[in-house]
């Protein structure tokens, strides 16, 4: 069993950090100014659903992110979710083709047909030979530190619980009464 | 005629060439080498070797073989980490604070060389021959911020020193092509100058109706993330740009 090894200790290590984190950024009880800071919430998921990474159809961008271009074509980051790839040999009329799915991306870089990007934790190298059947061809699990707090300054957020997952991104909420800031 | 036998030896070799994923060789992403990103990326692709920036480290993986990412050194860089440039061999890497200069001449084992500290700003950086170009931008993810942009000379890579500072209203992205400069403006527009005088940019256009966050400019096409879309321009004709489309970018329901 030792892909489950790996994910228990996985486990293990986001809770240890989020712990760490989160003492760090507990709102002291002595603070009773009223707070208007913006207010953000986990999106959480399991690891299993983190690591599937698929082929979907061309979909509408929502939170364009970084982009990328290689032989004529456009890779687009849809924030925390994944890759649009996008046929751009005639800069007047793109044509979007596929959109892959890769939850928590939000980088990538291209050398050859291979297309390398986070995938939450995970580094994964992706074949985008054929924008239309993206490959992955290697996956580096727990390049990263898990992140336990939102990307943004200033805020106020629920501090992230590992038992219900990887947090592969944030909402903004109304709930006020939350411990965790930065 | 010519037409119809072009069409039958295309149909031919994408037959024999690429069976296995079922599209020509020019219908994919096939070249060999690393392609272009935009001045916010913290991924890079330099020679041999993919670099990541973090917020506090660098590190680089192994890509000789492409398809078989191998990781290799990490390397400490304080913290406020924002973006990695690659140029001539050398990585530039944006920091909060100010910008850091690594020799990557030695595949996979970059050289501290200097640091050029700035004000605490958000600042993506590009370069091009002796001269970096840095935003620093003023937010909530860099508080005390200017709004500038600087211009540095790193002909002396050991010693980088700033050249010129010019006010801009909210400067994120940029992009440099030979003897031009683009400048995304955030919510205040995007900006194209003339490089001809590479220490002294003069303005050329400022269009004012677009959000723009990051650019890539490559054979006349400049290529524009903003908050409404995904622009492109011709800047074939260096007094004004030319739009040539916009993928829009829709509202989350």
């Amino acid at each position: 069993m030792p892909s489950l090894q790996i994910k228990l200790s996985g486990l293990l290590l986001v809770g240890v950090l989020l712990l760490h984190s989160c003492n760090n950024n507990r709102v002291s009880p002595t603070d009773t100014v009223p707070d208007t800071r913006d207010v953000y919430r986990p999106i959480y998921s399991s690891y299993d659903a983190v690591r599937s990474i698929q082929t979907l159809a061309p979909r509408p961008i929502r939170q364009a992110g970084k982009i990328y271009i290689k032989d004529g074509f456009l890779f687009v980051n849809e924030i925390g979710s994944g890759i649009h790839i996008v046929d751009n040999r005639n800069p007047e009329k793109p044509v979007k083709l596929s959109f892959v799915s890769i939850p928590g991306s939000r980088e990538l870089a291209i050398k050859d047909s291979i297309l390398y990007a986070d995938n939450a934790v995970d580094l994964v190298a992706l074949n985008v030979a054929d924008p239309t059947n993206v490959r992955l061809v290697k996956r580096i699990e727990n390049a990263y530190p898990v992140t336990a707090y939102p990307p943004m300054r200033n805020v106020r957020f629920e501090c992230p619980d590992s038992d219900k997952g990887l947090v592969v991104g944030w909402k903004k909420s109304d709930d006020k009464n939350v411990n965790c800031w930065r | 005629m010519k037409t119809t036998f072009i069409s039958f030896i295309f149909l031919l070799s994408a037959a024999y060439g690429c069976s296995d994923i079922g599209v020509s060789k020019s219908d994919s992403v096939a070249s060999a080498g690393a392609g272009t990103g935009g001045s916010m990326a913290r991924f890079t692709v330099a020679g041999n070797t993919l670099y990541l920036v973090s917020n506090t480290t660098l590190r680089a993986y192994d890509v000789s073989n492409s398809k078989n990412p191998t990781p290799g050194k990490e390397t400490k860089l304080g913290f406020g980490v924002e973006t990695i440039f690659p140029y001539r061999g050398n990585l530039f890497i944006g920091t909060q604070t100010g910008l850091i200069i690594y020799d990557a001449t030695r595949e996979g084992d970059p050289r501290y060389l200097s640091t050029y500290n700035h004000v605490m700003s958000c600042d993506p950086v590009v370069v091009q021959g002796n001269l970096a170009y840095v935003t620093l931008r003023n937010g909530t993810a860099c508080r005390n911020g200017l709004n500038l942009l600087d211009i540095i000379d790193v002909s002396n890579l050991t010693a980088p020193r700033v050249v010129k500072s010019i006010p801009m209203i909210n400067p994120h992205g940029l992009g440099v092509d030979g003897n031009v400069l683009f400048i995304c403006e955030g919510d205040s527009g995007l900006k194209m100058f003339d490089l001809s005088n590479p220490t002294d940019p003069k303005l050329l256009q400022h269009i004012t109706d677009v959000r723009s966050y990051d650019v890539i400019p490559s054979r006349d096409v400049l290529i524009v993330t903003g908050k409404d879309g995904i622009y492109q321009y011709s800047y074939a004709d260096r007094k004004s740009l030319k739009l040539l489309s916009k993928l829009t970018i829709e509202p989350i329901v």
